[in-house]
């Protein structure tokens, strides 16, 4: 399970560089894998069959790796992350022009820039 | 520049005519005027144009200015201009981004009142009182975070440490950079001396009871969702606003920077505020240079 599952003295550390770094290579190696077998969401429960044949080795390891709640983070984020990204595309092949806003701007008008 | 062969041009009213021998000729200076003398041709070189004859003729072929001359003013005005034009144009945009940097600053300092930051009681990694009175005299960057950031504030806080290390190198600026944490119920003190090793090592980390943490980032208006009571061991992330906050030596907000900031814009643009910065007395001093209604 998660880190605090083998905290024997309940204080909380917090996650240093190496143990980040650990958790974000194991979780790139689990979402490489589901890219492979074209599924997005790995919390959707009709895909679970189909992950557990095919990504159960980096599954466990991205859930030895990382803390319970980021493994959750990370799980709903490539959600995000790819819906975001087929929008970006649409628009793109729509040529709209991308607009970042940056807090000022949003907040004193719109001057944004493309990007 | 004119270099011309004038000794023997004469005005158009003075032109011998056609079948005039040229011992008569001087009887016929009838418009008022003497006949030049070899020695008055100097004053011919200033002749108005007005008086060069139309359509042209032998005489006034000769006071066309040689090709050579023409290439060599021509020259000689193209490089003033171009001397004299990039040097405006190069002062006046310089000084159009410090105005305009200047305002954004002034705007973002508000009208007396300021609209982000405020005061605040917290303690820092060594469990010492760090107040906002600890901004003033130097220029800060705030960070709000936790430490248990899944990979927003981690990447975040690295980036902060390239700004640092960048802008003391190339500009020689030292700023205050401080990581005030949304989670106090896991970040105390001890827990942000641990964190912050692996970061830049002039971070600072703050933090306090819940009250005063949620009073500090009420403050600088950043939204966090802490649960007020966590049992300890409890695994849980903290949503958070995620701006870095520019402040001045007056503990003045400047500029909230988002993550659009990237390693090098983020320097540049920091740079840019310190470098426009006016104490607040010379600040009310001045209203503006006499050309800032250039840029209004």
């Amino acid at each position: 399970m998660g880190w605090f599952s083998k905290e024997e003295d309940n204080e909380y550390h917090p996650i240093d560089r190496s143990s980040r770094r650990q958790c974000w290579d194991s979780r790139d190696e689990f979402f490489e894998c589901l890219d492979k077998i074209d599924v997005i969401n790995p919390l959707d429960p009709s895909q679970q069959n189909k992950i557990k044949q095919n990504c159960q080795k980096q599954e466990a390891k991205f859930h030895s790796s990382c803390a319970e709640s980021w493994i959750k983070y990370f799980k709903e984020k490539r959600v995000v992350d790819y819906k975001k990204e087929k929008f970006l595309k649409e628009m793109e092949q729509q040529n709209a022009t991308r607009i970042e806003l940056s807090p000022e701007q949003a907040l004193g008008g719109a001057k944004g820039g493309s990007n | 520049m004119f270099r011309t062969q004038v000794s023997r041009v004469v005005p158009s009213c003075l032109r011998r005519p056609a079948g005039v021998k040229s011992f008569q000729w001087n009887r016929y200076v009838s418009c008022g005027r003497r006949l030049y003398d070899q020695d008055e041709s100097e004053k011919l070189k200033r002749k108005p144009l007005s008086r060069i004859p139309i359509g042209g003729s032998e005489q006034s072929a000769s006071q066309r200015v040689t090709s050579d001359s023409i290439e060599f003013s021509t020259w000689k005005a193209a490089a003033l201009f171009i001397v004299v034009g990039g040097g405006l144009y190069y002062f006046f945009s310089k000084e159009k981004k410090r105005l305009e940097t200047e305002k954004e600053a002034e705007a973002n300092r508000g009208y007396g009142k300021p609209v982000v930051g405020g005061p605040f009681n917290l303690v820092d990694e060594n469990g010492e009182k760090f107040t906002d009175e600890n901004l003033l005299g130097k220029w800060s960057i705030l960070y709000f975070g936790f430490t248990h950031c899944p990979d927003i504030c981690p990447d975040e806080l690295d980036k902060l440490g390239v700004w640092l290390d960048a802008l003391k190198k190339k500009h020689g600026i030292e700023l205050q950079p401080i990581f005030v944490t949304c989670d106090p119920a896991r970040d105390s003190p001890k827990v942000m001396k641990e964190y912050l090793k692996d970061f830049h090592p002039s971070l600072k980390g703050l933090t306090g009871s819940y009250d005063e943490v949620k009073s500090a980032c009420k403050q600088y208006r950043v939204y966090f969702s802490t649960p007020p009571h966590v049992k300890p061991g409890q695994d849980y992330l903290v949503d958070h606003s995620i701006f870095f906050y520019l402040m001045d030596p007056e503990g003045q907000f400047v500029e909230a920077m988002g993550r659009n900031y990237d390693e090098k814009s983020g320097v540049d643009k920091i740079a840019e505020h310190l470098k426009s910065y006016v104490p607040k007395e010379e600040r009310e001093k001045r209203k503006g240079k006499w050309y800032s209604f250039l840029f209004e």
